[in-house]
């Protein structure tokens, strides 16, 4: 029970004073902070994203200092080569480093799983503070909107747009939140109409606060832990959507290197040179796996309710 | 009661579906008019030919009227047109939909008798090393990318067991074209498929019983059985799973578009002739109003899915108010 006080109930009295809020507002913090480290499978997971992250950003160092390898130099004289000293995880057809492919495809699949989890997050987190907060004719017509887009079965929606809109990394990911943000906004939403029962909003309201102060200051906090539990569980799931789409080569267009369009032609490497297969797929596995892993650690640190 | 449940239902419901449509309209409105396939192959085409191809496809009305008269076509079950092959999206469809019909439903079949066992015995035992393995399973086929799986699965039961001179299993297709399509041989060819979605299904649902089993378990009425002396198999299976699994048809209900969508990157990577891979071609071939009628197919069931699970969660659980 004492692991369910929220950052609401413990800022009644003062919640409209400045600073005042601040104290007791760490502290829940700080406790699910100590949560998360407590959950040692879940910090490697974590740190392991991280470690991910940072490879993918230095990635033209890793290729210089490294790999010693540009991902799209090709080298028609070393096709196919197997995994071994000279290329760690061996060449595909045209005989490009697997992995500074791999590195540099991590930078567009990660970057794009990000991108994507920003845009959805802030508008779903827009719109379902609207609807929750104003209620009324605006919440039946967003959410009928959000209905209408959960409606659609994402692939469908994915192919079409994306054979409208050409993919890049940018546009991926618009693609993607287009869909994305709806979730989100039905979270919020529901979160936004049990705050707004609390008595600290009452309280605020009668010193006058106005709406924009109202969202911003004190429901934004309180729906704060909903939205990084939402953002760390989506990550893992956007990279995954993101590699079918690159797969069935609907996403990144080659010769950029992304996780999903390495394994595009996999089929015709079957017989010869297995690797080409195995290497991507399992980047993505480890990668989504850390992010799941990761995700549910965050869960069970900031909404211990949701256990 | 439940009439007027249902009617409210059916009624936001028909919003939803109106909304699609809007969604379609702005998508195909961008794409109007700018592009007649097969143009390009047929250079020979004189602009007269050009503006009687438009005319036949509806290109040079007004949108609002291509519109209308899509819509009054839907309204009648005709979806209009390919415009490669000019025979009609509907016809394509219910090719399709056979195919893609026998594979999800043996998938979410197969996913059904393997997830309910597992997951009561997770909740059963919970915290023993039974329960251990399958959270690790579980949570590693979440982060599988199915395509994936299905790429090794072909390497390992086609490709490699081939290259050995065992027996294997075919890759690609619904049924063999020489000499193929009785029941073994389609059932050849279901297994790789099949076994790469109903796993998929099996991550998902194994949890959702184990934890919805655990809840049940927890109950008062629960307590009471065993108070009474009922024996514990009774106590589990009769008022326990029953109750445990209500929700789980709110889950299927949800997998009732995935009957046509959820299996489309397995379609693809199994040259499966289903309804996805042929929304998944006629994208690439930039086949409009074949994608879009196949999108708007979906999301049909989608609506009519999640409007049954909705009712019958109702009728099953007296406990939910239908409000």
């Amino acid at each position: 029970m004492i692991g369910q006080s929220r950052v609401a109930e413990l800022e009644l009295p003062g919640a409209a004073v400045e600073g005042a809020s601040t104290r007791p507002a760490q502290s829940y913090w700080n406790e699910s902070w100590e949560r998360l480290r407590a959950n040692r499978i879940g910090m490697a997971a974590g740190v392991l994203i991280v470690v991910l992250a940072l490879i993918a950003i230095a990635a033209p160092l890793f290729s210089l200092a490294v790999t010693h390898f540009q991902p799209q130099t090709i080298d028609l004289g070393a096709t196919f080569a197997k995994p071994g000293s000279a290329h760690l995880l061996g060449t595909d057809e045209l005989g490009r480093d697997t992995v500074t492919r791999l590195i540099y495809g991590g930078r567009v699949t990660l970057g794009v799983a990000f991108l994507t989890v920003a845009v959805s997050l802030t508008v779903g987190a827009g719109v379902g503070m609207l609807a929750g907060y104003y209620g009324g004719w605006l919440d039946d017509i967003l959410m009928r909107l959000v209905d209408t887009v959960l409606a659609i079965p994402a692939i469908f929606l994915f192919i079409l747009m994306s054979i409208l809109f050409r993919p890049t990394p940018i546009s991926l990911a618009l693609i993607i939140a287009s869909v994305g943000w709806g979730n989100v906004a039905r979270l919020v939403r529901g979160e936004v109409l049990s705050v707004k029962q609390r008595d600290f909003i009452l309280a605020t309201r009668s010193i006058g606060a106005r709406d924009v102060r109202m969202m911003v200051r004190h429901l934004l906090p309180n729906v704060l832990p909903v939205l990084i539990v939402a953002a760390s569980l989506g990550v893992g799931q956007i990279i995954l959507i993101e590699a079918a789409l690159d797969f069935l080569g609907l996403g990144i267009q080659p010769p950029t290197a992304s996780w999903g369009n390495m394994l595009t032609n996999a089929e015709s490497y079957f017989f010869h040179s297995f690797w080409l297969v195995i290497f991507p797929g399992v980047t993505i596995f480890i990668t989504v796996l850390a992010s799941n892993i990761f995700g549910n650690a965050i869960r069970d640190a900031f909404d211990p309710r949701l256990k | 009661m439940l009439a007027k449940y249902v009617a409210r239902r059916f009624l936001a419901s028909v919003v939803v579906v109106l909304g699609v449509t809007l969604i379609t309209l702005v998508l195909m409105d961008r794409t109007r008019g700018t592009y007649v396939p097969g143009i390009d192959l047929n250079p020979s085409l004189r602009p007269e030919d050009i503006a009687r191809l438009r005319a036949d496809l509806g290109l040079d009305r007004p949108f609002y009227l291509w519109y209308i008269t899509w819509i009054w076509g839907v309204l009648h079950g005709d979806f209009g047109r390919s415009m490669i092959d000019g025979s009609t999206v509907m016809s394509h469809i219910l090719d399709r939909l056979p195919n893609t019909l026998e594979l999800t439903a043996t998938a979410i079949v197969i996913g059904l008798i393997v997830a309910v066992p597992l997951g009561v015995v997770g909740a059963l035992r919970r915290g023993s090393k039974v329960d251990h393995t399958m959270t690790v399973v579980s949570v590693a086929g979440f982060a599988v990318p199915q395509f994936w799986m299905g790429l090794i699965l072909i390497l390992v039961f086609s490709v490699t067991l081939e290259q050995h001179g065992l027996p294997w299993l075919p890759s690609s297709g619904a049924f063999s074209a020489v000499n193929g399509g009785d029941v073994l041989d389609r059932i050849q060819h279901l297994i790789l498929p099949a076994t790469v979605l109903s796993f998929f299904y099996t991550s998902t649902w194994s949890r959702f019983i184990r934890s919805s089993m655990l809840e049940v378990l927890s109950q008062d009425y629960i307590r009471t059985a065993r108070a009474k002396g009922m024996s514990e198999r009774r106590v589990v299976y009769l008022h326990g799973l029953r109750n445990a699994l209500i929700p789980l048809i709110t889950l299927i209900g949800l997998e009732l578009p995935g009957l046509v969508s959820g299996g489309l990157v397995v379609e693809v990577v199994f040259g499966w002739p289903g309804i996805g891979k042929l929304a998944f071609e006629r994208a690439l071939q930039y086949d409009y109003t074949t994608v879009m009628g196949v999108t708007f197919f979906a999301t049909l069931l989608v609506v009519a899915g999640n409007l049954i699970a909705d009712v019958l969660y109702g009728i099953l659980d007296p406990r939910i108010r239908l409000a």
